[in-house]
């Protein structure tokens, strides 16, 4: 289990949608990306330069056949950092005493 | 640690939105339901071209249903567009893959041999089709399996 600490960087709404689906993946194209978060091209171009100079995910750009293609992966760091902010989450539902974590 | 500035109420919201990505990402990774029947229909084509003893029926079969696999495959591969973590499959999740392949197998083989001892024409066809009716029927409980293996482990680091 990670230490809990709050990450205010993925915290942000767009970001941790994205840092999520990211954690459930080992790597995601980025029209996959775009479409199960509803984001433009630029928004979400945006919010992963944001996560890769924090050193939070791994983009690679290759080529297809002559299609251009752009995956992305959460880097150990990023992935290190998502768990934190996981364990902060539940530390903070848990002090409160509250039971509205899923599946609880 | 950080101080985080957030509510109890917050941060539970926060939690639903994590797992809610996650069965987002589990779910448009599974194969979808025409992947079985259209699996299980090419199979049991394949072995009753091979069947007929035909040379050039088998050939024919054998090109088509090689062509059909490939295109089959090619069109799952390029639906999929992220790989979810292998991690999350677990050991339930893997036992339950062999599982049920075996179990397709012990099926086919069992059909196929009682087939031939009841004296049925093409038992190695019999066989094949009624693993193809078990794919075809129980192909997506199997994901949904999966799917709730995948979903029920915990999110962050805990394991």
């Amino acid at each position: 289990m990670s230490a809990p600490r709050f990450d205010e960087l993925i915290h942000a709404p767009t970001r941790l949608s994205l840092v999520s689906l990211l954690a459930a993946t080992d790597w995601a194209e980025f029209r996959y990306l775009r479409d199960q978060l509803g984001l433009s091209d630029s928004a979400l171009s945006k919010q992963l330069s944001t996560l890769e100079q924090a050193g939070y995910v791994e983009v690679r750009k290759s080529f297809v056949g002559k299609r251009p293609r752009t995956s992305v992966k959460l880097s150990r760091h990023g992935r290190g950092a998502f768990d934190g902010h996981v364990a902060a989450l539940q530390q903070i539902v848990a002090r409160a005493g509250t039971s509205v974590l899923p599946g609880a | 640690m950080s101080e985080p500035r957030i509510s109890p109420s917050a941060a539970a919201d926060a939690l639903v939105e994590i797992h809610a990505r996650r069965d987002q990402a589990v779910t448009a990774a599974l194969v979808p339901g025409w992947y079985w029947p259209a699996l299980g229909g090419l199979m049991a084509a394949f072995t009753a071209a091979v069947e007929t003893h035909r040379p050039w029926v088998v050939a024919v079969g054998s090109v088509g249903c090689a062509l059909g696999l490939g295109t089959l495959v090619a069109r799952v591969a390029l639906r999929h567009r992220a790989q979810v973590r292998s991690s999350l499959i677990g050991v339930h999740g893997t036992v339950a893959i062999v599982g049920y392949a075996l179990g397709l197998v012990a099926l086919g083989l069992v059909t196929g041999f009682t087939a031939e001892s009841a004296g049925l024409a093409w038992p190695a066809t019999v066989g094949a089709a009624a693993t193809a009716g078990a794919m075809t029927a129980t192909g997506q409980s199997l994901m949904g399996y999966l799917r709730g293996v995948m979903t029920a482990r915990p999110i962050g680091g805990g394991r």
